[in-house]
């Protein structure tokens, strides 16, 4: 991997410091640094606690009755030979499940989504393969196995929808009755004059893509452990490998007619997410409601077919996308149809729009075009529903304005990477045709750094040379925009407008211990570090002192979990927010004590000192003791209020940019496209460790060789879901993803606490865009033209196969 | 863990200590030494042998726990992520992942760190090709594996510089 940054550059820093809020001067001792993470020697050592890791006394295991059909109607469930199996205590189905609350996808808070009800365990029709409609509690997960093996369920097969444009015709089969439709939403929406600009346009380029179905598929699969406690009115306690323990107790509480008081979510480490475990799912629900109705604390952990075939997928979208241009390549107008292959359920909280809108809203990306518009559809077809996983429909929406744009400069015989520099906005703050407004970012700047780290010139010199010798070499550019600290702005700017913030408690102890609870949560991502850096440094104390405190509604302040690159930036301005509060009132205690004014106070590394007079000190300790138990020397806020204090931050809209560039060779004989360099030029803004940053572009990079090349989950015509196993979905690996280059570019946010930006999807939304335009650039001398994703040796070899046989004529087919 | 057939006693040692479990026929190795034992540092990803979380080192041999029956490792020696350092402490492979940035979430980690040891018994000086290859059969989804390559390189040019300063 090589490693390199720059410094900030100055035309965004003159750009930041015009904006509303200005930059807070403060202490970095621990900020921007390489810190090593703190919970890595707990995770080295087989300490970290994951779900399957939680065990209750007296606990059940759960397994699920699945249907194997796509859509198919119950006609009777019985379980007389599970029940018989010694071990087996229960059998429920959704009938028995009739005391819950429907499950409602209500979506955004906009118009012209539909809201669509399910029940947790489908009742007369299932909908997908793997949409489960009973459960057996069994002694061990094993017995509960056998007993699912042996409940009966009869079924009849229904017509399933399956593709999603047949599913749009008003004479299609329904996937939900009670919808009357199948499209959840059509949404469209323009800016500027598209037709015009489309009218008056030298040249028009249309492209069509498809961008394949992927999911999360975290090493750890999902897993629901509850309990139903008589305290208190009655009680749940539910364990869930979430990324929002707030959300999910909020969605989850009512379907199951408690209080949100009468649930508690505890997170427990988690084994990768990605999004995927974002979203509210039917197990969510079915867990605690048989842990109350067998009377046991019953566990549930998901497998991987389960994983596979009935979690969430992602990214089955289906674009068009059209670009008006002026004869000297100046881009005047684009236009988008993005249909997404919704899957049986609009998942919750987030829908199917996660995908599709965003890929319409940020058409325009970096690029300075004014004209543009989009429309969307979210058909509802027989296969598992579409969720948020990393990079949403963000990596459609680049793959088909990257490819176009691609497309566009071979049309016009111009360099891919002058015509985007010809067509991109400056640094300065932006505001794009539909009314996001960026912090400032480094747009040019990210993809020349991308151009020169794949040696551009020389490799166009290479390229030819290859050619020559029958190898086939290419490559492709990829600048990106990605919303980011998603917040009430940010989202209301991406068109899916629901309160989005966070809160964090500070409290300094009274041995001066900081502790420090929020509602974000952590898996993978570092926040028990970072948030410490953050933390030491807002207060001016050490940071092995600090415990970042999260993943228990019981125990963390609200917070709205972990997803769409947001903690970095909300939980930096929640943390300073409170501890802010606190400080001053250590200062404050420290000036009392040292007999000095507050301004000269100076509180560093845990001691506060008096500026100028050597030797007057006093350590954090002794002040934390005196805030406590100090009496009314102590200031009267300090008394009535200790040294807690808890905040929140909404944040403005937080923009990080960057570039990927992919070099590639493509065998034209087998098909297999193998990366020969994945570049990629981050800029996050502020980083707060750049180690954690590296980390992050780095397995995002590898998320996207996997949606360029590898990951696909397949239905066959029928509606049966044929990628259940590791050995049909696949991975990259080792040796599928290589070393990489990765180049940063600090442009602090023009609006965020401490210039912080977020960082976790960057790379999977950039690389697949550069590895199509890197494939499709090595095979220029065919004229071929890639329209999907993954490209598969068989997709590749086959348009290559086709390719030369209409060269060499009918003569030879 | 409760099941339906007979079941049998497994003799066999974990980490340099002798432990007895029981275990029915079916148990998978990794069941008995997740539930049965009660070590949770090996974790579970597919159960198809594809992921390599649930590697763990069967009479020194790296060996996918998910694959393999507990009664099929009785008198074996069995070596897991618990027992990779003293108590309060970090092999050198251990700190070499932290200092590398080579974990994440930390899932898929015990795996890597049991394949890691198993690839620097038989070769202690790997190319970059080498590592790649062997540990083409673990799975991590979160580092895009830089820091994890990078981790095993530096152990082996710690090991190469400590051999020669002996």
């Amino acid at each position: 991997m090589t490693l390199e940054s720059t410094a900030t550059d100055p035309a965004a820093t003159s750009a930041a410091s015009s904006a509303t809020t200005p930059q807070q001067p403060r202490p970095a001792r621990y900020v921007g640094r390489p810190v090593q993470r703190v919970e890595d020697p707990r995770l080295l050592s087989g300490q970290g606690r994951y779900i399957d890791d939680v065990a209750l006394p007296g606990m059940l295991h759960a397994a699920f009755v699945r249907s194997p059909h796509a859509h198919a109607r119950i006609v009777g469930i019985d379980a007389t030979e599970a029940l018989a199996v010694e071990g087996v205590v229960a059998v429920y189905t959704g009938k028995d499940l009739d005391w819950l609350a429907p499950m409602v996808s209500a979506g955004p808070m906009r118009e012209g989504v539909l809201a669509q009800s399910r029940s947790p365990l489908a009742v007369e029709v299932a909908r997908h393969v793997g949409d489960p409609v009973a459960v057996v509690l069994a002694r061990s997960p094993y017995l509960a196995e056998d007993g699912r093996d042996l409940v009966d369920v009869e079924w009849e097969p229904l017509t399933p929808v399956l593709d999603p444009f047949a599913a749009l015709h008003p004479d299609s089969p329904l996937v939900d009755e009670a919808l009357g439709t199948n499209n959840i939403s059509h949404l469209e929406q323009s800016a500027g004059d598209v037709d015009t600009a489309f009218a008056e346009a030298d040249h028009v380029t249309r492209i069509r893509f498809h961008s394949g179905r992927s999911t999360a598929a975290p090493i750890e699969c999902r897993g629901v452990v509850a309990e139903y406690e008589d305290r208190a009115g009655g009680r749940f306690n539910v364990y869930s490998s979430t990324q929002m323990p707030h959300l999910l107790r909020m969605l989850i509480a009512p379907v199951l007619g408690v209080s949100q008081g009468q649930l508690s979510v505890k997170a427990p480490d988690v084994g990768g997410a990605f999004g995927l475990k974002c979203t509210v799912f039917p197990e969510d629900i079915v867990v605690p409601a048989v842990a109350r109705m067998s009377g046991r604390p019953v566990k549930w952990i998901e497998d991987r077919w389960e994983d596979l075939a009935a979690g969430v997928h992602s990214k089955d979208m289906h674009c068009s996308m059209e670009i008006a241009a002026t004869a000297d390549g100046t881009m005047t107008a684009f236009r988008g149809h993005f249909v997404t292959d919704s899957g049986a359920y609009s998942s919750i909280p987030f829908t199917p729009l996660v995908d599709s809108q965003v890929a319409g809203v940020y058409l325009s990306s970096c690029y300075g075009v004014q004209n543009v518009a989009y429309s969307i559809d979210n058909p509802l077809t027989n296969k598992c529903q579409i969720g948020a996983v990393r990079g949403v429909g963000w990596v459609p929406g680049q793959l088909a304005r990257e490819v176009a744009i691609d497309q566009l400069a071979r049309s016009l015989g111009k360099d891919p990477v002058e015509l985007r520099l010809q067509n991109m906005i400056g640094p300065e703050v932006y505001t794009t045709p539909f009314g996001q407004t960026y912090d400032g970012g480094s747009y040019a700047a990210a993809l020349e750094k991308a151009r020169d780290a794949v040696d551009y010139p020389a490799f166009r010199q290479r390229q030819a040379q290859a050619r020559a010798d029958g190898r086939y070499l290419g490559v492709g550019f990829s600048p990106f925009v990605e919303p980011t600290g998603w917040g009430t702005a940010s989202a209301a700017a991406g068109g899916l407008p629901n309160g989005f913030f966070d809160t964090a408690s500070v409290t300094v102890e009274p041995d001066g211990s900081v502790t420090v609870t929020t509602g974000l949560h952590s898996h993978g991502q570092g926040h028990e570090t970072t948030l410490a850096q953050v933390t030491a440094d807002e207060l001016g104390v050490a940071m092995d002192s600090v415990r970042i405190v999260f993943g228990d509604t019981d125990s963390s302040v609200f917070g709205m979990g972990t997803y769409a690159s947001r903690s970095a930036v909300l939980g930096f301005g929640s943390i300073q927010e409170s501890a802010v509060q606190v400080r001053d009132r250590l200062v404050r205690l420290a000036a009392a004590m040292l007999e000095a004014d507050d301004a000269d106070i100076e509180l560093v590394d845990g001691v506060a000192a008096v500026k100028g007079v050597p030797g007057k000190t006093v350590p954090l300790q002794q002040i934390a003791l005196f805030g406590y138990f100090g009496g009314p020397a102590r200031p009267e806020d300090v008394q009535r209020d200790g040294l807690t204090a808890t905040s929140g931050y909404n944040p403005g809209e937080t923009y990080a940019n960057g570039c990927a560039a992919a070099v590639v060779e493509v065998d034209v004989r087998t098909g297999l496209v193998s990366i020969e360099q994945l570049a990629a030029v981050e800029d996050c803004g502020v980083v707060l460790n750049p180690i954690i940053v590296k980390g992050q572009v780095a397995g995002a990079l590898a998320n996207g060789i996997g949606v360029a090349l590898l990951e696909d989950l397949a239905y066959e015509d029928n509606g049966e879901f044929v990628s259940g196993s590791l050995m049909h979905y696949l991975y990259p690996s080792t040796t599928e993803v290589p070393d990489l280059t990765l180049h940063s570019i600090e442009t602090p946010s023009a609006v965020s606490v401490g210039g912080v930006k977020g960082v976790g999807e960057a790379g999977t939304i950039s690389a697949p865009a550069a590895i199509v335009n890197a494939v499709m650039d090595a095979l220029s001398p065919f004229g071929i033209v890639i329209e999907k994703t993954p490209m598969t040796p068989e997709y590749i070899r086959g348009l290559v196969r086709a390719a030369e046989a209409a060269a060499t004529g009918p003569a030879r087919s | 863990m409760e099941t339906k057939q007979g079941t049998v006693a497994v003799t066999l040692t974990v980490n340099g200590e002798k432990r007895v479990g029981v275990a029915e026929p079916r148990m998978l190795l990794s069941d008995f030494l997740r539930h049965g034992l009660g070590m949770t540092g090996t974790h579970v990803g597919c159960e198809q042998g594809v992921c390599g979380a649930c590697t763990v080192l069967i009479d020194g041999q790296p060996g996918r726990s998910c694959l393999a029956f507990a009664v099929q490792v009785e008198g074996a020696t069995v070596d897991t992520v618990e027992g990779m350092a003293e108590p309060g402490e970090l092999s050198d492979v251990q700190q070499a992942f932290r200092a590398e940035h080579g974990l994440q979430c930390g899932f898929c980690t015990p795996g890597f760190l049991a394949s890691t040891q198993a690839l620097l018994e038989q070769n202690p000086d790997p190319t970059d090709d080498e590592i790649r290859e062997y540990l083409s059969g673990n799975v991590c989804r979160c580092t895009g594996y830089q820091g994890i390559i990078a981790a095993v390189r530096r152990v082996a040019t710690e090991r190469k510089a400590a051999s020669h300063d002996a």
